[in-house]
């Protein structure tokens, strides 16, 4: 094991980061350059996150690196003198609402106090089940990304969907694979009246970089479908077809195409569980439905040492993780009296700003999720499996939540066993939420200990620490 | 192509030797050779393969040098590694 593995089981630190994506890593890095002492825990096996998602030096030497700036990041994070614990997952928080549990590698309990707690946990994508959703080959658009960065061409013919701009990269990530894309099916119409259009409107350097893959699906006769969803997957133990269908009209079938491969996703949600635990208050964003901590602009919680930063904060996008992760560090270090040079700061929110403008124009190109999801969870088959992990039908959540007290999804939750298997309703939750009867009650999934399911040894150490919903 | 990027590592799948390329994950190697069966779910008793690539979804478990439930996508591949996936009939 490397130092960055082996790790006593009682820590503590000025501050304690989780996640070592863009955020984790900006925020870490201006921590310890101003002196703190600074821990930084992630559970993949090297730091970097969604974004700088790195595959061992081997993988890198052989399909190439994409992003060689989160190596940089990396390398200066670490020369800042960072302790770097990869391979770790924070699971819980102790009694005090403020001792981090996480498990080693190895399985080992690990406990971390800190003077300051910063979640930088990132984000997930957002699933919406259909039929067919549990066969092996359907996949996120996120991990058809990753697998094609390590080289793997994951399938021959395959088809992407769900709504969003991180279709197009993903769709051309799998045709550098050689993966035929068949076609790219997007919910909305961002690109009315066609891809092309993107090119011509006059938008900041996201959209140009979206409008240039855009023009690569065209190269490759990529159609790009809008107003268009995934109905169905057909297949008996691995995906083998899928039948499209309007958006705005569930009968006509748009399509029907045999692939070998089915990549849907629905944007991303933040993982904002861990700041829950630590007792920070949270909202229900209007336009996605998702459960965000509530938060000054520079990330400070509700609890004054806990801070939140990066996508699980909102989804946002990589640039703003970064600016969002020194942001909340500068604003540490001013509380602890070592006063961050003013003009730095300012700078920094009229940066974070703009960003938050451009976020809001991109959002707005593509159905809010408060809205797509609950259409598309209405009109699922009786049979459909909403909950991927326990098998719980659409019928079943139905039935559960037109009963009496069904309007609380904890409720809904406990008479189906939907959302209570591995996934912690991480994938079903939105459905889960969308297919409640409304009224009164949670109308959110809570989240829970433990945040993953545990190696036993980290189980048996820490035996005492019962379940419990925040 | 780098003198690296052939390089080989054998590991052990389901008791067969497979040689797979260095520095990728456990998820990676297993698609790589065409393997989406990785876990049975238990309630329905049908394959399940890896979902998410991001370490939240569990459908990706497999036994890893006789520890169970690692998450492939999670996991880099090391020499001389035992992968028992639920063809086994190890991984209950
Ligand atoms: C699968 C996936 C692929 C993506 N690919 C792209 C892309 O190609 N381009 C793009 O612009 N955007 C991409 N995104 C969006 C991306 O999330 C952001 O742009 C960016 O990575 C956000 O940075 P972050 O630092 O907030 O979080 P992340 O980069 O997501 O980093 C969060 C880190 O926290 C760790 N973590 C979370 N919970 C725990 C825990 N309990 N214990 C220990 N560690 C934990 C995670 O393992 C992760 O490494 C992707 C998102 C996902 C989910
Ligand atoms: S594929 Fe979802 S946890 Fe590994």
């Amino acid at each position: 094991m490397s130092a960055d593995t082996a790790a006593p089981a009682a820590l503590t630190a000025d501050a304690a980061v989780v996640g070592a994506g863009p955020a984790g890593l900006a925020a870490a890095l201006e921590l310890a350059r101003a002196g703190l002492d600074v821990l930084l825990l992630d559970e993949q096996a090297e730091p970097g996150g969604q974004y700088y998602r790195r595959p061992g030096p081997e993988v890198l030497d052989a399909v190439g690196d994409h992003r060689p700036e989160g190596g940089r990041l990396v390398a200066r994070v670490r020369a800042a003198g960072v302790r770097v614990l990869s391979g770790h997952t924070v699971w819980g928080v102790d009694d005090d609402r403020r001792t981090l549990l996480a498990a080693s590698p190895g399985g080992a309990a690990v406990r971390v106090r800190a003077r300051w707690v910063v979640a930088a946990t990132g984000a997930y994508e957002r699933s919406v089940p259909f039929p067919g959703w549990q066969l092996p080959g359907v996949v996120t658009p996120g991990l058809a990304q990753h697998m094609s960065a390590e080289g793997v061409r994951l399938g021959r013919r395959a088809v992407v969907a769900g709504s969003g701009p991180f279709l197009l990269p993903v769709a051309c990530a799998l045709l550098e694979r050689g993966v035929r894309v068949v076609a790219v099916a997007e919910a909305g119409r961002p690109y009315t009246p066609g891809p092309a259009s993107l090119g011509a409107l006059r938008f900041p350097a996201r959209l140009a970089e979206l409008a240039s893959y855009a023009a690569r699906l065209a190269r490759h006769g990529v159609r790009v479908h809008q107003d268009t969803v995934v109905a169905r997957a057909h297949g008996a133990d691995r995906v083998e077809a899928v039948t499209l269908t309007r958006f705005s009209d569930p009968e006509r079938v748009v399509a029907r195409h045999g692939v070998d491969l089915l990549c849907v996703g629905y944007g991303f949600r933040p993982q904002a569980d861990l700041p829950r635990l630590l007792g920070c208050a949270v909202d229900r964003d209007p336009a996605t439905g998702d459960t965000v901590p509530r938060l000054t602009p520079t990330g400070r919680s509700s609890v004054p040492h806990v801070y939140v930063v990066g996508e699980a904060a909102g989804a946002a996008g990589a640039p703003t993780a970064l600016a969002r992760g020194r942001a909340a560090a500068l604003d540490i270090l001013a509380s602890s009296g070592r006063a961050p040079d003013r003009g730095e700061r300012r700078r920094l929110a009229v940066h974070l700003a703009s960003l938050a403008g451009f976020t809001r124009l991109t959002a707005a190109l593509y159905p809010a999720p408060a809205e797509l999801v609950p259409a598309l969870a209405r009109r699922l088959p009786g049979p459909t499996l909403v909950c991927r992990c326990e098998c719980v039908t659409a019928d079943a959540v139905r039935a559960a939540a037109a009963a009496e007290g069904g309007s609380d999804v904890p409720a809904v939750k406990g008479g189906t066993r939907a959302g209570m298997g591995l996934c912690q309703a991480r994938e079903c939750g939105p459905a889960l939420e969308a297919l409640r009867a409304g009224g009164p009650g949670t109308g959110t999934v809570p989240a829970r200990v433990p945040l993953r399911p545990l190696p036993l040894a980290a189980v048996l150490e820490l035996a005492d620490t019962p379940g419990e919903d925040v | 192509m780098t003198p690296r990027s052939a390089a080989r590592v054998e590991v052990t799948v389901d008791g067969r030797p497979v040689l797979v390329r260095p520095g990728t994950s456990v998820a990676a190697a297993l698609l790589e050779q065409g393997r989406w069966d990785f876990r049975v779910d238990p309630v329905s008793g049908r394959d399940r393969g890896p979902y998410c690539g991001m370490g939240v979804c569990l459908e990706c478990e497999v036994t890893v040098d006789a520890r169970p439930h690692v998450r492939a996508c999670l996991e880099r591949v090391r020499e001389g590694m035992r992968i028992d996936t639920a063809a086994s009939g190890e991984d209950t």
